[in-house]
């Protein structure tokens, strides 16, 4: 099969997509079809190919690798893994290049124009409970990877496939019947992932930004029962900064940018276990009216 | 030259370009690592306005990560210092750290990925062992061959980094190894280097111009991928622009120090890459004498097309041969050691495998 190449838009990032692997291409569109740049040329910012390494792997064991501005950055993976690997690698350039925005290492979720950030360290439960909002109606900006525009403080959209993993799959499943989940890659190096599509409504409104009014750290904790805490300002400053990829990086930037955030929000904690609880505890927060909420001070 | 040199040539140039050149463009200067440079230089000439939004952010976000890297940089530098002016052990910061910490015309734009420092040759092993007192360690691991290839045949000792902080030093005692064709000697360095003040005001020696130059140019000269090498031959352009503006001698004065540093070849190299790829203009009188060293006119011509095939970024719809960079490779060491230590070098590598790639997938969110 010849190389195809699909335009895509993964929130303010355009992005050109190369690949001669079918399996690949249906199901890049199976996620983004809704978000794929119509004719016309575009200007790029990551211009990403995935390919076929020339060497025997071709036919034994086929491998795909990731190639941005002729260079491959990581090792070859197994070829039926090559839509996690591209969602790894453009999360990587992201990463490394996109240094405009202040980069949290959290889900944000947007009720109307005002938006929920849920940061957290891998396990904490974000991408489960980003999955189980956004199931539920609400917008996904992103799952994990929160791009807040310093000089505006807007939230900007990023909605893409949510990689659910493990345990959490099934957890969505049981909580939604009718979610749309891609393939099921059982061995990626972070186990097995399977990713959750992003909804229409999500992708059609990714060029709406919105502006940040709750911040809430999730603790998924087995079996207990739900648990939402007003956090003190201070020391939910220190943990906002502490999940910012390029805090260090943007320096004073980001110093005023998570003070900023953390002075107009509300902030808690929240231990959960049961995600239908969960949903519907964080729900019942976006309609409490302003000023019987925690302390805004 | 790819549209990249098109571009540092005659900048104006943009503003007869299409979607399909700005799509080039990106990751040709995202490759060559010059996207401060470029932001630079369309500000310089006023051209900001013609170029795509989602690139000016994409330079910009390149800019903030550069300013990050340079404060790293002057942070370690610091600290090393620190160190040797304990042991009173003098020392030079080297090329990128030079041009950051003496604002020359790169530090607008120029990020670096380790610091490069000169030591005299007589104690660079107390340098190391008193770095490694303190808490920096080998930057890698090293194996008996690897540490008898340095510490033999190089002009530097295996890199440091600080355990914690993790800047690589490279600490070396010349510009060239000391088995090269080229040989420096050092102490001629030392005797023309010059005291600045670094962006907090803390004392930095730095090699005198013309010696800055000709280290840039050997570099170029001695190295085998030539990686990092069109933003080099971008340094090379700025400095000499630079210290001509400051000093209207300067040509005669580097061209003088070329010929007592021995390195009138690498110099013929480094002013007509500068010229061909980088848009250095150079007067005609020192093209003449600097040309009175090149090479034989074939080799000359090979030469060139080697450098030109060498610093273009692989696969990106440029022509780039297999030949070239094997011939490039040869050549690094055929001028970096004589003909029986290059068998054993090559020998001995090539029995070892493929360095790995930078980035583990497992480290990406998602």
């Amino acid at each position: 099969m010849p190389n195809q190449r699909l335009i895509l838009d993964a929130g303010p990032f355009r992005v050109g997509v190369r690949s001669s692997d079918a399996a690949f291409l249906d199901t890049l569109s199976y996620f983004y079809r809704d978000s794929v740049c119509g004719d016309g040329p575009h200007v790029l910012d990551y211009d990403i190919e995935i390919l076929r390494p020339r060497s025997l792997r071709r036919w034994v064991r086929a491998q795909v690798q990731f190639e941005i501005d002729g260079i491959r950055p990581f090792d070859p993976h197994p070829a039926e893994n090559a839509f996690p690997m591209y969602e790894w690698g453009l999360n990587w350039c992201i990463a490394t290049s996109a240094h405009r925005y202040m980069m949290l290492h959290a889900g944000t979720i947007a009720f109307g124009d005002l938006a929920m950030i849920l940061p957290g360290t891998p396990g904490s439960g974000k991408s489960t409970l980003s999955a189980a909002l956004s199931l539920r109606g609400a917008r996904l900006l992103s799952d994990e990877f929160g791009l807040l525009r310093p000089d505006s403080m807007d939230l900007v959209a990023m909605p893409r496939g949510i990689p659910l993993k493990n345990a959490s799959i099934d957890a969505i499943i049981e909580f939604d019947g009718a979610a749309q989940l891609g393939p099921t890659y059982p061995k990626t190096r972070k186990g097995k992932v399977r990713h959750l599509r992003p909804d229409r409504a999500s992708l059609a409104q990714q060029c709406r930004p919105a502006v940040p009014h709750w911040l809430v750290f999730p603790k998924y904790r087995a079996g207990e029962q739900e648990s939402l805490k007003p956090l003190d300002k201070a020391e939910a400053f220190r943990q906002l900064a502490f999940n910012c990829f390029n805090y260090k990086l943007l320096g004073a930037g980001a110093f005023r940018a998570v003070a900023q955030v953390v002075r107009q929000v509300d902030c808690y904690t929240f231990t959960f276990s049961n995600l239908d609880r969960a949903v519907a505890q964080l729900k019942a927060l976006t309609h409490v009216p302003s000023g019987q909420q925690a302390d805004r001070k | 030259m790819n549209l990249l040199n098109e571009f540092l040539h005659d900048p104006p140039i943009v503003r007869q370009w299409d979607v399909e050149r700005w799509n080039r463009f990106l990751p040709l200067a995202r490759n060559a690592r010059l996207l401060g440079r470029c932001l630079y230089l369309f500000e310089q000439h006023e051209l900001l306005d013609c170029v795509p939004g989602r690139i000016v952010d994409q330079l910009r976000g390149a800019l903030a990560q550069t300013r990050y890297v340079q404060i790293q940089a002057l942070r370690e530098f610091r600290q090393v210092k620190r160190k040797l002016d304990r042991e009173a052990i003098p020392l030079i910061a080297l090329k990128g750290l030079a041009y950051v910490a003496a604002s020359l015309p790169p530090a607008h734009w120029r990020g670096l990925s380790d610091i490069d420092l000169l030591v005299p040759e007589p104690d660079i092993g107390r340098t190391e062992r008193l770095l490694m007192r303190f808490g920096w360690i080998p930057s890698g691991t090293f194996d008996s061959y690897d540490q008898h290839y340095y510490r033999d045949w190089m002009h530097e000792v295996p890199p440091l980094r600080h355990h914690v902080r993790g800047v690589e030093v490279d600490l070396h005692h010349n510009l060239a190894p000391p088995v090269s064709r080229i040989r420096i000697d050092a102490d001629l360095l030392w005797g023309r280097s010059i005291e600045q003040s670094d962006p907090s005001g803390q004392p930095v020696r730095i090699l005198g111009p013309a010696d800055m130059l000709l280290h840039n140019a050997v570099h170029l000269f001695m190295n085998d991928e030539l990686r990092g090498g069109l933003r080099d031959v971008v340094d090379f352009r700025d400095l000499f622009e630079h210290f001509l503006h400051q000093d209207p001698e300067f040509e005669q004065q580097l061209m003088v120090r070329a010929r007592d540093l021995g390195c009138g070849r690498p110099l013929y190299y480094a002013v007509s890459s500068a010229q061909r790829l980088a848009g250095l203009h150079p007067s005609a009188g020192f093209l003449d004498q600097v040309e009175r060293d090149a090479p034989p006119y074939p080799v000359a011509r090979l030469m060139a097309w080697l450098i030109e095939q060498g610093l273009s970024p692989p696969r990106l719809g440029l022509r780039r041969s297999a030949l070239a960079d094997r011939l490039l490779f040869v050549r690094s060491h055929w001028v970096r050691m004589p003909p029986g230590m290059l068998l054993r070098h090559l020998l001995h590598k090539g029995f070892k495998s493929q360095k790995k790639p930078p980035v583990n997938t497992a480290d990406l969110p998602g």
